[in-house]
C-alpha cells in the first residue's frame, strides 16, 4: 500500500513538474492525454466494474464539452459570471443528466442489446448536431473564449493543462473512492450475477442508471476539459470514432486493473501525437496494436504489469530477462518488417509519386524512406524487409517458448506456495 | 409454537400460454414451520418457488406474506418484505470474496442500496453483520478467497448464507443438498437446521431422508397439483402419495 502511494506521488509529481520544461505542442499533448485518460476512467465504470459495454459514449463526452461551450459563452457575453476553473462543472451535471436519461433506456437491456442502444443514442446526436444550430452550433460549431478568473488568463496551454491535472486527479480520486463504498461493492456484484443482486433485494434497472448516469458525468467532465483547452466543438465529437477510440484505450490499458484505461489511453495519445507527425498511416499501427494486445495480452498492459506485481517474489529475472531481450528482438525485426513495407507502399502508391512517373513518362523513379533512396525494383531494396522479417520469423518460436517457459516457472512457484497453505476445512463441517 | 400464517397461497396457477404447468395450488405455511416440498422432476417445483420469490408472476390465485398480497411484485419487492431464497444452481458472486458476497446480502437489509457518500470499511454494524454470517456458515477460513475458488458443498453453504444475509424470516431453499456425497449432506443439514431457528423455511429437497428428519410438515406436488399436505408420518403412510411418487423409495 506504501509503494502504491509512493508510486502514485511520484507520478503526479512528475505531472507537475515535467510540464513546463517541454514545447508547447507537447504541452497540449499532456492536456489531451490527461482528458482521454479521464474518459477512459469513466468509460471503464461502466465495462471494467458493472460490465456494461457502451458503443455511445461519445455522447456524454460530447455533451459535456457543449454544456461547457455554452456556459462559456454566456461567462464571455457577461450573462453569469461564473469561475472559469469550475468550467467542467457544466460537463458534469449535462453527463449525469443526459447519462440518467440515456441509460434508463439502454439499461432496460444488457449485453449486445445495450451495446446497440448506447451506439444509436451517440448516433442520434451525431446525425442531429449538425442541424440544430441554437445547440450544437450547426455544422461549424460552437467557439467561445476562456476568460481571465481570479488572476489566473487561462491563457496558455500550460494553465490549461494545470487545470486539467487538477481535475483529472480529482475525478480519478472520486472514481476511486467509489470502488469503496458500498454502491461500487454492489457494481462489481451486478457484473458478477444481476440475478442474485436483485433476489438479495436491490432494484437492478435503477441500480445500473445510477452507474451509468455517473459514468456518464465523468465523461462530461472530460468533454468540457476539452472544450475548455479547444475553445470549440462541433458535431464530430459524437462520431464513432469517439466512442471507438475510448473502447480502443480502455481494452488495450487493461479493463481489470483500476488505472489501466489511463494507462492505455495516455500511450495512444501520446503515441498518436507523436507518430501523426512522422506518417499518415499511424492510425494503421494503432489498429495493430490493439489487434496484438486483444490477441496475446488479452489483459490489457495494465493487466501485464499487474502480473509483475502481484508475482514480484517470484519472478526469475534472468531467465525473464533473457526471454523479454529475445522477445524484444523479435518485435522490433517484425515490426521493422511491416513498417517499412507500410511506408514504402504508402509512397509507391501515394498521387505525389504517380504524379512523378507521369513526368517521367511511366518510368519507376527511385523513392525516399528513412533518409535513404530506394529503387522501387531493385533487389536491394525489398531484402531489408525481407531479411527482418525472416530474422523474425525465425526467432519467434524460440521467444514464445523462452516466454512461456518463465511464466509457466513462477505460476508453479505460486501453485507451489497455494498448496503449502494449510487446507481449509470443509464448507458446512461441524466443529466439535 | 406460533401457528399464525405467515406464507399463504391461495389457488395459484401458471400457464405459458396454454399450457397449464400449475393448478389451484393452495398451501399455508406457518411462523416458525420447516416446511418441504417434494415431487418427481417435472412437478413444479422450481416454478413454483419462482412464482413465490417473483421471478414471474402467477396467472391465477394470490400470494400473501403475513396477510400482504405478494404475487406480482418484483423480486427486490418481495426480498425486503422478507423473503428470501436460494437456487438450485449456484447462484454466486463468483468474482468477488466470500465475504462480500454475504455482506452484500447484510447491505440489502441494513438499507445501504445507494450508499454511495461513505466507505463501506467504516461501516461497523454491516461489516460485523457479515462476519457473523460467515461464521455461521463455517466459512471464516475461507473468508477473502474468490467465491467462485471454493468447492462445490462449499459454494452451496455460501448460496445459505447470502440467502440469510438480507435478514428475510421467511427462507425458500431449492433442493440445498443436491449432488452432495452423504456426509456433507448431513452438515449440510445441520447446517440448514441452526440457522434456520426461529425463522419459517420452505425447502425443495430430494432427498427423503432429510426431508423426514429436518422438516415439520411435508406437501407432495405432483403435475403442478399439490397432492397432500401433512407431517412426514402422515405423507409416508398415505396411500395416494405412495402410489403417486415415493413407491418403494420409503417401503
Amino acid at each position: 500500500m506504501l509503494a502504491r502511494i509512493a508510486a502514485i506521488a511520484l507520478l503526479l509529481a512528475l505531472l507537475v513538474a515535467v510540464p513546463p520544461f517541454l514545447g508547447i505542442g507537447w504541452q497540449n499533448a499532456m492536456t489531451n492525454m490527461l482528458i482521454a485518460s479521464l474518459f477512459a476512467m469513466a468509460f471503464n465504470l461502466l465495462i471494467g466494474q458493472a460490465g456494461l459495454l457502451s458503443f455511445g459514449h461519445a455522447a456524454f463526452f460530447g455533451v459535456g464539452a457543449f454544456a461547457a461551450l455554452h456556459l462559456m459563452g454566456a461567462i464571455e457575453d457577461r450573462v453569469i459570471s461564473f469561475p472559469t476553473p469550475l468550467l467542467p462543472l457544466a460537463g458534469a451535471v449535462a453527463g449525469f443528466v443526459i447519462g440518467a436519461f440515456a441509460g434508463y433506456f439502454a439499461t432496460m437491456r444488457s449485453g449486445v442489446y445495450f451495446a446497440l442502444v448506447t451506439l444509436a443514442i451517440a448516433e442520434l446526436l451525431h446525425s442531429l448536431a449538425p442541424h440544430w444550430d441554437g445547440m450544437f452550433g450547426g455544422e461549424a460549431g460552437l467557439s467561445s473564449m476562456r476568460m481571465p478568473w481570479g488572476g489566473m488568463t487561462f491563457g496558455s496551454p500550460l494553465e490549461v493543462y494545470y487545470l486539467a491535472l487538477c481535475w483529472t486527479a480529482v475525478s480519478i480520486l472520486l472514481l476511486w473512492a467509489y470502488t469503496r463504498t458500498p454502491f461500487g461493492r454492489l457494481t462489481l456484484a451486478l457484473r458478477d450475477n444481476e440475478q442474485r443482486v436483485r433476489f438479495m433485494g436491490y432494484n437492478a434497472h435503477t441500480t445500473k442508471v445510477i452507474i451509468f448516469a455517473i459514468s456518464a458525468m465523468f465523461s462530461g467532465i472530460a468533454g468540457a476539459l476539452l472544450a475548455v483547452s479547444n475553445e470549440t466543438a462541433n458535431y464530430t465529437l459524437f462520431s464513432t470514432h469517439v466512442s471507438a477510440q475510448v473502447v480502443l484505450h480502455t481494452f488495450v490499458g487493461g479493463s481489470t486493473v483500476f488505472l489501466g484505461p489511463a494507462v492505455g489511453a495516455s500511450i495512444f495519445t501520446l503515441f498518436a501525437f507523436y507518430v501523426s507527425e512522422v506518417t499518415r498511416t499511424w492510425l494503421l499501427y494503432q489498429g495493430l496494436i490493439f489487434v496484438l494486445v486483444m490477441l496475446y495480452v488479452p489483459q490489457g498492459i495494465g493487466g501485464l504489469v499487474q502480473a509483475h506485481i502481484q508475482h514480484w517474489s517470484r519472478l526469475s529475472w534472468p531467465e525473464l530477462t533473457r526471454a523479454y531481450a529475445v522477445a524484444a528482438a523479435v518485435g522490433a525485426c517484425l515490426a521493422g518488417a511491416v513498417v517499412f513495407l507500410v511506408e514504402a507502399f504508402e509512397v509507391i502508391f501515394s498521387t505525389e509519386y504517380a504524379a512523378a512517373r507521369r513526368r517521367l513518362d511511366g518510368a519507376w523513379p527511385p523513392f525516399e524512406l528513412f533518409g535513404l533512396e530506394w529503387q522501387v525494383f531493385s533487389p536491394s531494396t525489398w531484402i531489408v524487409p525481407i531479411l527482418l522479417a525472416a530474422a523474425g520469423l525465425l526467432l519467434l518460436p524460440g521467444a514464445r517458448r523462452m516466454l512461456r517457459e518463465a511464466w509457466d516457472g513462477v505460476l508453479e512457484r505460486a501453485e507451489a506456495e497455494r498448496a503449502a497453505e494449510p487446507e481449509p476445512q470443509l464448507a458446512g463441517a461441524v466443529e466439535r | 409454537m406460533n401457528r399464525e400464517p405467515v406464507l399463504e397461497l391461495a389457488s395459484v396457477g401458471k400457464a405459458f400460454g396454454s399450457l397449464k404447468v400449475m393448478e389451484d395450488v393452495s398451501l399455508t405455511i406457518t411462523a416458525g414451520e420447516r416446511h418441504a416440498l417434494i415431487g418427481p422432476n417435472g412437478a413444479g417445483k422450481s416454478t413454483l418457488f419462482n412464482i413465490i420469490s417473483g421471478m414471474f408472476p402467477p396467472t391465477a390465485g394470490e400470494i400473501r406474506l403475513r396477510g400482504a398480497r405478494i404475487s406480482g411484485l418484483a423480486p427486490h419487492e418481495i426480498n425486503r418484505l422478507g423473503l428470501s431464497r436460494s437456487f438450485q444452481i449456484t447462484n454466486i458472486f463468483h468474482r468477488l470474496s466470500v465475504f462480500e458476497n454475504l455482506r452484500i446480502g447484510v447491505m440489502a437489509r441494513h438499507g445501504m442500496r445507494y450508499g454511495l457518500f461513505r466507505p463501506i470499511n467504516r461501516m461497523r454494524a454491516v461489516n460485523d453483520e457479515a462476519e457473523a454470517i460467515l461464521e455461521r456458515v463455517r466459512l471464516t477460513r475461507r473468508r477473502d478467497h474468490s467465491a467462485g475458488d471454493l468447492t462445490y458443498s462449499e459454494q452451496r453453504a455460501l448460496e445459505i448464507g447470502m440467502t440469510l444475509a438480507t435478514g428475510a424470516d421467511v427462507i425458500l431453499l431449492d433442493e440445498p443438498t443436491a449432488g452432495m456425497s452423504r456426509e456433507e449432506s448431513d452438515r449440510a443439514v445441520e447446517l440448514i437446521r441452526e440457522i434456520t431457528e426461529g425463522k419459517t423455511l420452505l425447502v425443495v429437497e430430494h432427498d427423503m431422508s432429510v426431508v423426514f428428519s429436518l422438516c415439520d410438515r411435508v406437501s407432495v406436488l405432483v403435475y403442478g397439483k399439490i397432492l397432500a399436505t401433512g407431517t412426514p408420518d402422515e405423507i409416508r403412510n398415505n396411500a395416494e402419495v405412495q402410489e403417486a411418487y415415493l413407491g418403494e423409495e420409503v417401503a
